[in-house]
C-alpha cells in the first residue's frame, strides 16, 4: 500500500559559489549518463509591459553563440558528443538542459558557462531569432485550431500584468526591441546569482564540483533583478468571452479558476481534485461526459503551477449539436458533489497510488530528476524537497480536497471562454 | 580558468563502459515467446504484449477493424465492465492500454512492481476474454467518426494522407486512417471474429522489463494463460508499392492557413534492409537533427521555419523517406528550392569526414540515454524483437553505426533519396502559394481538406 511505501532518498549535495551560483549535485550511477540543468530565475512574469515575449526570445538567443562557441554551435557540440538538449520558457523561469554520455560533463559545463559569461547579443542574431520566434508563433498558436485559448483565458483569470500576458508575447514588442534592450536583459537576468545549476547522473562529486567551480567561478555576479509583484486579488469574478477561431472545426469551451500558489496545501488538494475530475478513463468527468452522456469528443484539464497565484482548467470539445451549457452544468454538478461529499475512499486510494507510481517513474531519468530538483532549488531554495514533498502530498486527506474544491472551484468566480468556429469552410 | 583555456571545447573524462545484458528468452507451450529483462533498480515493471498483426492485416472489406478491436479490448471483459476495469487499473496507479499500428497490435501495461501479479491477471483478462459490448462499440463508432472529422483540421494529418497515397499506392501502408463509412459498418461480430483470429499466442511476443523474477513470471503465465490456443498465422501478401517516375506536386488547399506544411517524400527502405545503417547515418548528416544540414540551412541560415527535418520511416515490409517543414506562406517556394538543393547535394557530394564523425558520435552517444529508463529499454527490446533483428542487435548497434563508410553514405543517398521522383505535398492556402511552387514538379494536383481532388482551373 502506498502509505507504507518508502523510496530511498536521492543523494543531494548543495554548494554555492562565491559569485552566488547555486550548485546541486545528484549522483546516481545507474547509467553512464549525466544531465545538466541550468535554471534562470526569469520568465514572462518578469517582462515589462512594452517588451513581452522577451524571456522566450532570449531562450532562442542563448543558442546563437558566445565568445568561444560559434552561432548554433551549442546544438552541434552537444549532438556530436551524443547528447540531447533543449531550452524552454514559462511564466516562472527559463531553463536549459542537456543529457550527455557521462564522460562529456566538461563539455556541458564549458558550453553553459560560456553563454552565461559572454552571450553574443548582436543585431544579426536578434533579427534572425525574431523571425524564428514569429515562425514558432504561427506554428504553435496561430495555425492550430484552439491554439490561442490558453493565452486568452490567462488574460481573463489574472488581473496582474505579470501573470496575465502570454509567454510567446507580442510580435510588435519583439520588433521594437533593440540590441541594447537585449544586452540589458541579459546582464540583469542571466547572472550567476540569478541561476541554479543541477547535475544528475554518473560522476564523482568532488571532481564535478571542481569542474563547476573552474568553469563558472569567475563569472561576475550582478545586482539583483528588480523586485517582482505577482499578487492578485483572490477572486477571478465571473468573466466570459467568446472567441472566433478561424481554424476550429467544432465549438469548444474552457473554464479556468484562480487558485493558491504551488506547494500550498490548497494547491496540492486541488491538484489531486483535478486527477479525480479529469484524469484517466475512470475519472468522473470522462465517465459522465464521454461515456455516460456521450456528449463530448475530447475532455481535458490541468493545473498551471506557479510560485504566485496559479490556476486550474477544465475544457471540452463537445460533439456537434450538443448543448454546451448542459455540459458545463454537468461539470459544475460534479464539482458541487466533490465539494459536498468529498472523494470516495476508492478515489483516494487511486490518486495516492497514481502519485507514487508517477514519482517512482520520474526518478528513472537523470533529466527528469535534474529538472525537478532545479525547480525546488530555484523556487524554494531547497533541492532536498524532492525527498520529502511526496509525503506532504500523500498526507492530503479527502476532507482537505473537499474543502479546497468547495472554496475555490464550487463558485461563480471563474473564467469561461467559448470557442466559436469561424472558418470559411 | 584563463581565457586561453576557454577557447576550445574540453576533452572528455575517462569513458564509462556501457553494456545491455541479454534478456532471457522462453517459449510457452502455446507458442508465446516471452522475453524477460530483470532490472531491480526501482520497484517498477513494464509489460508489452505484441502481436504480428496490425492495420495492414485488416480484411479488405473491413478497414479499421484491427484498430477498433485493439481499442475495445479494454472496454469490457467477462469479469469487468469498461468502468470497472478502468477503476481497477487506476486504483493500482497502473496503466493498461492497447492499440494497433500498421504492423502490430500491442497491449501495454505498467505498474509498481508490487502490483505485478494483479497486472498479469488484467493483461490475461483483456487479451483472452474481451466481450466487445455493443454499447461500447457504438460509442467507439460515433467518437471515431467525429475524430476523423477533427483530423481534417490538422495539417500534418492532411499531408500524411496525401504522401502515403503517392508512396504506397495500393499497398495498405497507403491508408493512414479508415473512412467514416468504414467505421460505421463495423459490427460486434466482426470484432469477435477478428479477435479470435489475430490475437493468437503463436503470433505474439511478451516483453517484460523490471523488478520481476523470470521463473515466477513464467509460472504465473502458464497458470493465467491456460486455455489460450494457437491459431493460423495471417498472410503477409500485399501489393507492391509503385515505382515512381517524375516529380508530382499535390496541394491540399487549406484556405486561411497561416503556414505551409511541406512534405517531400519518396520510397525508402524496410526495417531489415541491409542499407539500414548507411541510411541512418546519411539521414543524420542530412536532416535528422538540429545540427543536420537541412535545419542549419532552412532554419538557422534562412529563418524560414521553426524546424526543418528529414525522416526515415522503416516499417516491416516497406518504408519511406520524407523531408518536412512548416514555413510561412511567402517563402514556400524558396523553401522547396533549399530542400532540393540539400537533397541533391547529399547525393552528388561525399559528406565530409567531420560530418560523418559527428553523425556517428551522436547516434552512438544517445544510445545509452535511450536505455536509461525502463520504458526506453522496453522500447529498444520491443524493436529488436518485433522487427526480427539479430539477437545481439542492441549490443552491436554502436559498432554497426561506426562501421558505415563515406562511400556507403553516398550510395545510400543515391538509392534512397530521390528528388527527381519525389512526391511534394503542401498543405496551405493554394491562392497564396501555387504560383511559387508549381514549377517544382512535372504535374500539379489540388485537393480540398476533405481529401477530394479539385477540378483544374
Amino acid at each position: 500500500m502506498p502509505h507504507s511505501f518508502s523510496l530511498p532518498p536521492l543523494d543531494i549535495v548543495e554548494h554555492t559559489l562565491a559569485n552566488g551560483l547555486r550548485v546541486v549535485l545528484n549522483h546516481d550511477g545507474a547509467a553512464p549518463v549525466v544531465s545538466v540543468a541550468v535554471y534562470y530565475n526569469v520568465g514572462s512574469r518578469n517582462e515589462r509591459e512594452d517588451r513581452t515575449g522577451f524571456a522566450h526570445l532570449f531562450e532562442h538567443m542563448m543558442f546563437q553563440g558566445s565568445e568561444n562557441v560559434p552561432k548554433a554551435g551549442h546544438f552541434q557540440f552537444i549532438m556530436k558528443a551524443g547528447g540531447t538538449m533543449n531550452g524552454t520558457t514559462s511564466s516562472e523561469r527559463t531553463n536549459y538542459y542537456e543529457t550527455l554520455p557521462a564522460d562529456q560533463l566538461p563539455l556541458a559545463l564549458w558550453l553553459e558557462s560560456d553563454r552565461m559569461r559572454s552571450l553574443a547579443v548582436t543585431q544579426e542574431n536578434l533579427d534572425n531569432q525574431r523571425d524564428a520566434v514569429k515562425e514558432e508563433k504561427r506554428l504553435r498558436y496561430d495555425n492550430q485550431p484552439y491554439g490561442q485559448i490558453f493565452d486568452l483565458i490567462n488574460e481573463m483569470i489574472y488581473k496582474n500584468f505579470a501573470n496575465s500576458h502570454s509567454t510567446i508575447g507580442s510580435m510588435d514588442h519583439l520588433d521594437a526591441a533593440s540590441v541594447e534592450d537585449c544586452q540589458e536583459f541579459f546582464r540583469i537576468y542571466y547572472a550567476p546569482n540569478n541561476a541554479v545549476i543541477v547535475l544528475s547522473g554518473s560522476f564523482d562529486a568532488d571532481e564535478a564540483l571542481k569542474l563547476v567551480e573552474t568553469y563558472f567561478g569567475d563569472i561576475p555576479s550582478q545586482p539583483l533583478p528588480p523586485e517582482l509583484d505577482v499578487t492578485e486579488p483572490t477572486e477571478v469574478a465571473s468573466t466570459y468571452r467568446e472567441w472566433q477561431d478561424p481554424l476550429a472545426p467544432f465549438p469548444a469551451f474552457l473554464i479556468g479558476w484562480k487558485i493558491p500558489p504551488r506547494r500550498t496545501p490548497e494547491f496540492y488538494a486541488l491538484y489531486l481534485a483535478g486527477k479525480i475530475l479529469y484524469e484517466g478513463d475512470s475519472c468522473r468527468l470522462y465517465q459522465k461526459l464521454v461515456k455516460g452522456d456521450e456528449s463530448v469528443i475530447q475532455l481535458f484539464g490541468f493545473t498551471d503551477e506557479r510560485r504566485g497565484p496559479s490556476s486550474i482548467f477544465v475544457g471540452a470539445i463537445p460533439k456537434p449539436g450538443e448543448d454546451l451549457s448542459k455540459i458545463r452544468e454537468t461539470i459544475m454538478n460534479e464539482i458541487h458533489d466533490l465539494a459536498t461529499h468529498g472523494p470516495s475512499p476508492a478515489e483516494m486510494e487511486k490518486i495516492e497510488n497514481q502519485f507514487v507510481n508517477d514519482s517512482v517513474r520520474q526518478r528513472q531519468s537523470s533529466m527528469a530528476r535534474a529538472q525537478a530538483i532545479a525547480e525546488y532549488a530555484l523556487y524554494d531554495g531547497d533541492p532536498k524537497l524532492i525527498n520529502t514533498e511526496l509525503e506532504r502530498i500523500l498526507a492530503v486527506t479527502a476532507d482537505d480536497i473537499r474543502m479546497a474544491v468547495a472554496h475555490y472551484l464550487n463558485t461563480e468566480n471563474r473564467a469561461l471562454l467559448d470557442v466559436v468556429p469561424a472558418g470559411q469552410g | 580558468m584563463t581565457p586561453e583555456l576557454r577557447k576550445n571545447p574540453p576533452a572528455p573524462l575517462a569513458p564509462i563502459a556501457f553494456d545491455i545484458a541479454q534478456p532471457s528468452q522462453d517459449v510457452l507451450e502455446n507458442g508465446l515467446r516471452v522475453v524477460v529483462f530483470e532490472n531491480e533498480r526501482l520497484p517498477l515493471v513494464n509489460f508489452r504484449l505484441a502481436f504480428f498483426a496490425g492495420d495492414i492485416h485488416d480484411p479488405a472489406e473491413h478497414h479499421g477493424l484491427t484498430s477498433a478491436m485493439a481499442t475495445q479490448l479494454t472496454e469490457g471483459t467477462q469479469a469487468y465492465t469498461s468502468l470497472q476495469l478502468a477503476e481497477k487499473v487506476e486504483r493500482l496507479g497502473a496503466s493498461i492500454s492497447a492499440h494497433a499500428s500498421y504492423d502490430f497490435t500491442t497491449v501495454s501495461a505498467s505498474s509498481l512492481s508490487l502490483y505485478a501479479s494483479e497486472m498479469i491477471d488484467l493483461l490475461a483478462e483483456v487479451v483472452l476474454r474481451p466481450t466487445f459490448p455493443e454499447e461500447e462499440l457504438d460509442l467507439y463508432r460515433r467518437n471515431t467518426v467525429e475524430s476523423l472529422k477533427f483530423q481534417r483540421s490538422q495539417p500534418p494529418f492532411l499531408a500524411a494522407e496525401q504522401a502515403a497515397r503517392h508512396i504506397y499506392g495500393t499497398h495498405p501502408y497507403a491508408r493512414v486512417s479508415p473512412t467514416a463509412a468504414e467505421i460505421e459498418k463495423l459490427t460486434r461480430e466482426d470484432l469477435v471474429r477478428h479477435h479470435r483470429r489475430t490475437l493468437i499466442p503463436n503470433n505474439a511476443i511478451l516483453i517484460v522489463v523490471g523488478d520481476i523474477k523470470r521463473d515466477e513470471l513464467l509460472s504465473q503465465l502458464n497458470d493465467k494463460l491456460e486455455g489460450w490456443e494457437q491459431g493460423s498465422l495471417p498472410s503477409n501478401e500485399f501489393d507492391t508499392p509503385p515505382t515512381r517516375y517524375g516529380r508530382t506536386l499535390t496541394i491540399v488547399d487549406r484556405a486561411g492557413s497561416a503556414q505551409s506544411n511541406i512534405v517531400i517524400a519518396n520510397a525508402g527502405i524496410k526495417r531489415l534492409d541491409p542499407d539500414f545503417f548507411p541510411v541512418l547515418v546519411m539521414n543524420q548528416v542530412l536532416g535528422a537533427g538540429a545540427s543536420s544540414r537541412v535545419f542549419m540551412n532552412i532554419r538557422e541560415d534562412k529563418g524560414y521555419t521553426y524546424g526543418a527535418y528529414t525522416r526515415v520511416d522503416s516499417k516491416r515490409l516497406a518504408g519511406d523517406f520524407e523531408a518536412t517543414a512548416e514555413v510561412r506562406n511567402e517563402v514556400t517556394g524558396a523553401s522547396l528550392k533549399e530542400f532540393f538543393y540539400e537533397l541533391e547535394r547529399i547525393r552528388n557530394e561525399r559528406a565530409t569526414d567531420e560530418e560523418i564523425a559527428d553523425a556517428k558520435s551522436f547516434l552512438t552517444g544517445v544510445f545509452p540515454i535511450r536505455a536509461e529508463t525502463q520504458e526506453g529499454l522496453t522500447n529498444l527490446l520491443v524493436n529488436q524483437q518485433l522487427y526480427d533483428l539479430p539477437e545481439d542487435y542492441l549490443q552491436q548497434y554502436r559498432a554497426n553505426v561506426n562501421a558505415v563508410t563515406a562511400e556507403q553514405i553516398q550510395e545510400a543517398a543515391q538509392k534512397h533519396v530521390q528528388p527527381d521522383n519525389a512526391a511534394i505535398v503542401i498543405v496551405g492556402d493554394a491562392g497564396e502559394i501555387t504560383e511559387q511552387v508549381k514549377d517544382y514538379a512535372d504535374t500539379v494536383e489540388v485537393f480540398d481538406t476533405e481529401g477530394r481532388q479539385k477540378p483544374e482551373r
